[in-house]
């Protein structure tokens, strides 16, 4: 039986038997229901009570993941209790050691599983794009992070989490809408359906500036029949990624941050090559217009002698690879260290307790 | 009492340029960032009304109510740009300062980068080798009473630096960026009278590198003051940016981080003494500035790092000739120093601290120091004596000797029971700290 590999984010759980030229079978929202008799699981987000276990990349409500995992091992991978196989799973950054423990507690004690191993998001990123050193940038849902990593390695120090992300552009996008609509109810989830046809990033600032006059409009026919026309506002959300200062949140646009992420990288000869070797990944970094305009600005903001540049993934791995570059380098990963036996084993584990998670995953 | 469980420990290491914190057991600190925060006056109401603020701010009780400042720690937000926004260092002459700096710092440093919650965490706090007993106590007073942490220990810098290699008995000389220490460690103990301290750190290089630049007509701008713009495609061009309300200390900062980033790369310390006339024809190297600029850089890198061992050098910098002409901190070149350290020891160990002179520190990082240093303190100590120096050969485990000392230190099974615990400090106060941690 294959490695299971496992990426828990904030809006989506990623999970699969490691095959790195396919994408994840499982992909399913990190949302569930809670039901009084039998914790029966349940996806559809139309009830009031819905619960998000996860919240900006961080585990927050256990109980609620425990059956989310359980779910995905036992009814939808087909693993069989007593018959487990082995895991990888992706975990985002900053994490503390406390939750790192709970998590491998969790899935020997709980999910009883042959051997695990976990490792962070940014460098399986760069794996799924065929690099060890690069820096990783992963625009999630709930969390934006910086990660420059060099030959496997994080560099911790340099390391940036951007608490904005796409769940914040989607409220700026119901804003702006209910500034322009104000007769049109809509609720978050057709806001996010929205945000992802139509959000784009202008060309660079000067673009940006011009479509205050001049904006071509879209109509959009919303499901219960109304029509919208889409105008600014979709610019407007791609610009707040590249200054958050729209977003109300006083920080640099990403391009800077990447920047001085970069440069607490030491020594500093290794930045160039970070600087050169950049993926740009996640659910929101597909949004139309973000790779050219985050080059140009990263372009503009660097030493004028170093070229940033960003990775394209190699033509062997299926399209959407950036959207789940973190499972996918997690399959990548898995064939090499579950056959080499450098994972947790569960006598390991049983000697060891959770600490052992520090000393063999880093 | 306190038996350390699983639970690891976590260093913290507040030096005058930067702030080292990370779990123990581990090869390197996780979070590293500046001992200096941006302060942001902002408007606030004075309940009181009338009068100056500044006047009301100088009453302890009426502090909290008129001092409304923002405080901003760590690279990122540091790094941001904000109108009025002051740099305030949290070290002063190698002893803290401004309390209220500290406690932003661990709070970013614990809560932010660490994500971990101080009470479930012992904590290593490594101190200055001189740091006075009210230091101490207010230090310990704060950890106790506002992080409620369970146990803590302070060791001293030098100390932690010996056990980083591995040895009880050292003289440590650390080279850091807001001054010099070298002091005299034996079996674990540092004796006091033999401390010798120099102003001369990293700070006062970078500031005497930026004077020479000044001279020379090349102008440091730092990053937030200009833009690059593309006029057409492939050619850019710097264009000035307009900040007026950016304050004069955080421009200053900003230059200061870009000189010290040339600093780092270009500096080498010479073989030997450093005069104008032998260095007059080395070739130079480029150096390329934020904004474009390519500048060249030819016997100043020797004359830089020389200050460290001929510190007159700094009065023929332009605009600092009146340096160190007041009276009271000492003057001398670093062999000096250790050899004035050395001879304040007890004769019998001073062969083994000849032996065993540890280079650490972030300045101790420039190439060469470790031969210069060796080759000079032959020639000026007694004959009898075999000089060693001693310097980690990875430039990143010099600057972090001290933290990876405590790294070491906090994780050793035999130094669980040398906690200082909450419910000793409840029993005894904070002056048992000197009992505690000697």
């Amino acid at each position: 039986m294959e490695p299971v590999v496992l990426d828990s984010g904030t809006a989506f759980l990623r999970a699969g038997f490691a095959s790195p030229d396919q994408d994840p079978s499982i992909v399913l929202p990190t949302a569930m229901t809670r039901v009084e008799e039998d914790g029966a699981n349940g996806n559809s987000e139309a009830m009031a009570d819905v619960i998000h276990p996860i919240e900006r990349g961080m585990i927050k409500d256990w109980d609620a993941m425990e059956d989310l995992w359980r779910y995905v091992f036992y009814t939808n991978l087909g693993w069989e209790p007593g018959n487990e196989g082995q895991l990888l799973v992706a975990e985002p950054l900053l994490t503390p050691k406390v939750s790192r423990e709970r998590m491998v507690q969790t899935m020997f004690e709980t999910f009883n599983v042959n051997g695990l191993y976990a490792m962070e998001q940014a460098v399986l990123s760069l794996y799924s794009v065929g690099r060890i050193t690069g820096v990783s940038i992963d625009v999630g849902h709930g969390k934006i992070d910086i990660a420059p990593v060099w030959e496997g390695a994080i560099q911790h120090n340099a390391v940036k989490r951007f608490e904005i992300a796409g769940q914040d552009l989607t409220d700026l996008f119901a804003k702006e809408l209910a500034k322009s609509h104000p007769h049109v109810k809509l609720d978050l989830a057709t806001v996010e359906m929205l945000k992802e046809k139509y959000a784009t990033v202008s060309e660079d600032s000067t673009a940006y500036a011009a479509t205050a006059e001049a904006c071509p409009k879209i109509e959009h026919t919303l499901p219960d029949g109304q029509v919208i026309s889409i105008g600014r506002e979709r610019y407007t959300v791609g610009e707040a990624l590249l200054r958050p200062s729209t977003l109300g949140v006083e920080e640099d646009g990403l391009a800077e941050q990447l920047l001085r992420s970069v440069s607490m990288c030491y020594p500093s000869e290794n930045q160039r090559q970070l600087i050169e070797n950049i993926v740009l990944c996640g659910g929101t970094s597909a949004m139309a217009g973000l790779d050219a305009r985050f080059q140009k600005e990263a372009v503009l903001v660097a030493n004028p002698s170093v070229r940033p540049s960003l990775i394209k993934p190699p033509e062997y791995m299926p399209d959407n690879t950036l959207n789940n570059s973190a499972w996918m380098g997690g399959a990548i990963l898995a064939k090499v260290v579950f056959p080499q036996n450098q994972h947790i084993t569960k006598a390991e584990y049983d000697e060891a307790g959770p600490p052992i998670v520090h000393r063999k995953c880093f | 009492m306190y038996g350390g469980d699983e639970v690891s420990a976590i260093v913290l290491d507040l030096g005058s340029q930067s702030c080292k914190a990370g779990y123990a057991g581990e090869d390197q600190p996780k979070s590293v960032f500046p001992s200096v925060v941006g302060s942001v006056e902002s408007g606030g109401v004075v309940p009181d009304g009338g009068g100056d603020t500044d006047m009301e701010a100088a009453k302890p009780g009426e502090a909290e109510k008129a001092k409304a400042r923002k405080l901003y720690a760590g690279v990122q937000a540091l790094g941001y740009r904000r109108d009025h926004m002051e740099v305030v260092p949290a070290m002063k002459d190698g002893l803290v300062a401004d309390w209220d700096v500290v406690e932003s710092l661990w709070d970013h440093a614990l809560r932010d980068r660490l994500l971990i919650d101080p009470k479930e965490h012992p904590m290593l706090l490594a101190e200055p080798s001189f740091n006075t007993q009210q230091h101490r106590e207010k230090m310990v007073e704060l950890m106790f009473e506002k992080y409620d942490v369970p146990a803590l220990f302070l060791a001293k810098n030098a100390v932690l630096t010996s056990f980083a290699s591995g040895r009880a008995t050292s003289l440590v000389v650390d080279c850091g960026g807001g001054s010099t220490t070298v002091a005299a460690v034996h079996d674990g103990y540092v004796l006091q009278k033999a401390v010798v301290r120099s102003a001369i750190g990293g700070e006062v290089l970078t500031d005497c590198l930026q004077r020479t630049l000044e001279a020379k007509g090349i102008q440091i701008k730092p990053r937030f003051s200009f833009k690059r713009k593309e006029i057409r495609p492939g050619e850019f061009e710097v264009v000035p940016v307009e900040l007026p309300n950016t304050t004069d200390s955080y421009y200053a900062y900003a230059q200061r981080a870009v000189v010290a980033d040339i600093k780092e790369s270009v500096c080498r310390v010479p073989d030997s003494a450093f005069d104008d006339n032998s260095y007059a024809n080395i070739p130079t190297t480029p150096y390329e500035l934020p904004d474009g600029q390519v500048i060249e850089i030819g016997a100043d890198r020797f004359k830089i790092a020389d200050i460290m061992f001929n510190p007159t050098l700094i009065q023929t910098i332009p605009g600092m000739e009146k340096y160190g002409t007041e009276a009271g901190v000492p003057f001398n070149g670093l062999p000096q120093m250790v050899i004035e350290s050395i001879n304040k020891c007890d004769p019998d160990i001073r062969r083994e601290l000849f032996n065993s002179v540890m280079l650490a520190g972030g300045t101790a990082a420039l190439q060469q120091m470790k031969e210069r240093l060796e080759k000079d303190l032959m020639e000026e100590a007694p004959q009898a004596a075999r000089v060693k120096v001693l310097a980690s050969g990875n430039a990143l485990e010099r600057r972090f000797s001290v933290w990876i000392g405590g790294s070491i230190l906090a994780s050793l099974g035999s130094f669980q029971q040398m906690w200082f615990s909450k419910a000793e400090y409840e029993e005894h106060g904070p002056t048992y700290v000197q009992r505690k941690c000697p």
